[in-house]
């Protein structure tokens, strides 16, 4: 009959044991381990205070109670002191203020889940004793353990959702921005070249130099404006992903470009991918024509490759330019970071190449040596998921 | 108050004259020849409020019937309530306000065919605790086909469950008399109602080798039921009886199909009784309420309608028994009652679960 009760107990116990995990959702976590006790042990109500140095905050409860947030004092002190691991008390006084239900006599078993406070279970009758507390101490540890994991999660996911507002803040922000900078930005333009064309019997040649700074200025704000817009659209909505050659968008997107008569541009036959071709547009174009605007060689040469890296395809983009320092690096992904003062030049252009192989769940990097050129790479999914 | 007649005017003018415009609980059994709905058309034209369900019996003092209606007043009634999608567990348990220096007593009619039935107690434990004693069963028709069964003045659902919440005191016993064969095993796969695998076995191979040892009898295609309605599961609990779950048939995957739900990794054991064990359990379950009554009016009984399909033509003694331990300690007491299809009480007042194969006695001050 001994051997049979241990069999029972173990068997319990399993039964305790597997009803934790099961969930990374705090109180759906707590429902299936402790309703569980309650029902096999036959107790009337279940309860977790979180505890810091001086106060206790009730953080889940069945039956469903009152929230308990109060300040230690000398009673609670005291049966904090005599708490150890897990320890039975008689229902008092000092239990009672601290339960979220009305309880009054029976016994409460309370056990230390450590940084995750305390649990209490409370029984009407006197049915928990000291044999319990054994039992239940190593389920009750890893209840705690799962605990720990659901807070965790819940952070991760409120993290997540944050950044994701963020995000969307922030873009919805620049995008609101960029259109209203835009309508003033073209009143000056068109002003300025009134004034100059209204005026220019008036204007000394020191005057119509500056109008022309003015003018060069609104260019270059234009430029900003317009790379802003285009940074912030992406990845606003879902973009729509079909096969797209690129060999014909390549051949558009050098239709786009004024490639000065000392560079060379060499193209092998390149594959399809999936994506969008106005994003797929954007990520060439702008790569291109960064190769071309730094190259400072009398005979520019650039090379369009890939080679297929299952599940990828790893394009490159190599010029025999000015090349970057290593430095530079990370820094030129990032939006306004420019490496010269250039009036065309937005700054915005690498973190808009970046954002869209993002996008498309790939990867972006570079070599470079100074004076030599540089290679840019990027890869992009063969295979059409929901990212890319 | 029994009512036999099938004239809706007169049942409904019955009713009110027992009630006196106090609340009306009414317990119907599945045979009897009367339109429910239009019972609860007329029933709302006096203005009565009430609560009811369909059962496949209805127990009124010593007898059994499969046609009646047994009528008890809810006294003090405080709130009623509809609770739909059981099932689909999409409901929110209302709110009550309970004064801490009054009893109270929570009375259920559930659909007893309906899934998740464990997660509406669970939902009405966690929300009143143990500011009431609970006390209802499982409603519904003998043929297993799932039907409205549950009413109240909004009319007759299935997937639902009614209940009432009353000032008034109860003392309550529940028993099943069922024991230990062979045990303990692991539910070690179920999903709703159906025990997938018992030890990481085959159920029914584990069940079948148990039970035809022990009953020297063999199954065959078709006598399952007859065998295994005298072999429950029993769930085990630390300080109290089992909770029993009833083997109803096996499925096309050699599953066993149960009254009532197991969830995964439950420990059972296969129990057997006999009619002296139930008769005994009956009797123990009434004494175990009527130890605790001072002053009831009435005696609700609510049994399981298996116990019946087990006990067959004794059944009556165990009626017997119970009626006669109320009667001899409070002779004025009224009783009526269901056989059910699951039972509903509150061990020792503690959490709340559906109960199979059990005797629930209430005793309502």
């Amino acid at each position: 009959m001994k051997v049979e009760n241990h069999i029972i107990e173990i068997l319990q116990l399993y039964e305790y044991a597997m009803a934790i995990g099961k969930s990374l959702d705090y109180k759906e976590s707590c429902d299936l381990f402790l309703k569980l006790i309650l029902k096999r042990k036959n107790l009337n109500a279940a309860w977790i205070l979180e505890t810091d140095e001086s106060r206790l905050k009730s953080t889940y409860s069945v039956p469903l109670g009152k929230e308990i947030k109060l300040k230690y004092d000398h009673g609670i002190t005291e049966l904090l002191d005599k708490m150890g691991d897990s320890n039975i008390f008689d229902a008092n006084e000092t239990i009672a203020s601290i339960a979220p239900i009305a309880i009054e006599d029976g016994k409460t078993a309370i056990f230390n889940l450590k940084e995750q406070g305390l649990l209490f279970l409370y029984s009407k009758k006197d049915n928990l004793t000291t044999k319990d507390l054994t039992q239940l101490e190593p389920v009750v540890n890893k209840f705690s353990i799962n605990l720990k994991a659901c807070k965790a999660f819940k952070e991760q996911e409120q993290l997540l959702h944050n950044l994701e507002i963020q995000n969307q803040e922030l873009s919805d922000y620049a995008h609101m921005v960029s259109h209203d900078l835009k309508s003033p930005l073209r009143s000056i333009d068109t002003l300025t070249a009134w004034l100059k064309e209204d005026y220019s019997d008036q204007l000394d040649t020191s005057g119509k130099k500056q109008i022309d700074t003015i003018r060069g200025s609104v260019e270059k704000m234009d430029t900003l404006i317009n790379g802003i817009l285009d940074y912030s659209t992406i990845g606003k909505d879902q973009p729509e992903s079909y096969k797209v050659d690129l060999n014909v968008l390549l051949k558009d997107v050098l239709k786009m470009i004024e490639i000065p008569d000392h560079v060379s541009i060499k193209l092998p036959e390149l594959p399809s991918v999936f994506g969008d071709k106005y994003r797929l547009q954007q990520l060439f174009q702008n790569l291109l024509s960064n190769a071309i605007k730094y190259n400072d060689k009398a005979d520019g040469h650039i090379e369009v490759g890939f080679e297929d890296k299952q599940p990828f395809w790893e394009f490159y983009i190599k010029d025999n330019g000015k090349g970057i320092d290593a430095v530079y690096f990370n820094k030129i992904f990032k939006a306004f970071e420019k490496l010269e003062n250039n009036r065309e030049s937005s700054g915005i252009g690498l973190s808009i190449v970046k954002k869209i192989v993002d996008l498309y769940g790939g990867k972006i990097w570079l070599t470079s040596e100074l004076g030599k050129g540089t290679t840019f790479f990027f890869t992009l999914k063969k295979q059409l998921d929901g990212a890319a | 108050m029994l009512i036999t007649s099938t004239n809706i005017d007169e049942i409904v003018q019955s009713i009110s004259n027992h009630v006196n415009e106090k609340a009306a609980l009414i317990t119907i059994g599945e045979h009897t020849e009367i339109e429910v709905n239009n019972l609860i058309e007329q029933l709302n034209k006096v203005e009565l409020r009430f609560m009811g369900g369909i059962f496949p019996k209805v127990i009124h003092g010593n007898s059994i019937l499969d046609k009646g209606i047994v009528i008890n007043t809810l006294n003090n009634l405080e709130s009623m309530f509809l609770v739909k999608n059981i099932s689909t567990k999409d409901y929110q348990i209302p709110e009550v306000n309970f004064d801490a220096d009054k009893d109270y007593s929570l009375f259920t009619y559930v659909d007893g065919l309906t899934s998740n039935i464990s997660h509406y107690l669970s939902e009405l434990y966690e929300n009143y605790g143990m500011q009431t004693n609970y006390f209802g069963g499982g409603a519904g028709s003998l043929t297993l086909q799932q039907k409205p069964c549950v009413f109240n003045n909004e009319g007759v659902f299935m997937d639902a469950a009614v209940f009432s919440v009353m000032t008034m005191s109860s003392r309550i016993g529940v028993k099943h008399g069922w024991s230990k064969v062979e045990g303990p095993f692991i539910v070690t796969k179920a999903e709703g109602n159906v025990i997938k695998e018992i030890n990481w076995k085959n159920p029914y191979d584990v069940y079948k080798e148990v039970v035809e040892e022990h009953s020297g009898k063999t199954f065959t295609d078709d006598n399952f039921f007859d065998i295994a309605k005298g072999y429950p599961f029993g769930i085990l609990k630390e300080d109290g009886e089992c909770i029993v779950r009833d083997p109803l048939m096996v499925n096309e995957n050699s599953e066993l199909v149960c009254v009532g739900e197991l969830e995964d990794n439950m420990v059972v054991d296969i129990l057997n009784g006999n009619e002296n064990s139930l008769i005994n359990a009956a009797k123990t379950a009434t004494q175990d309420s009527v130890n605790q009554a001072v002053t009831p009016s009435k005696a609700i009984i609510i049994d399981c309608i298996s116990r019946i399909l087990f006990l067959e033509d004794n059944f009556d003694k165990e009626l017997t028994a119970i009626t006669r331990t109320l009667q001899d300690n409070f002779p004025e007491v009224s009783i009526g009652g269901a056989l059910t299809l699951g039972e509903i009480s509150s061990y020792g007042e503690g959490f709340l679960e559906f109960y199979n194969k059990t005797v629930v006695v209430g005793l309502f001050e």
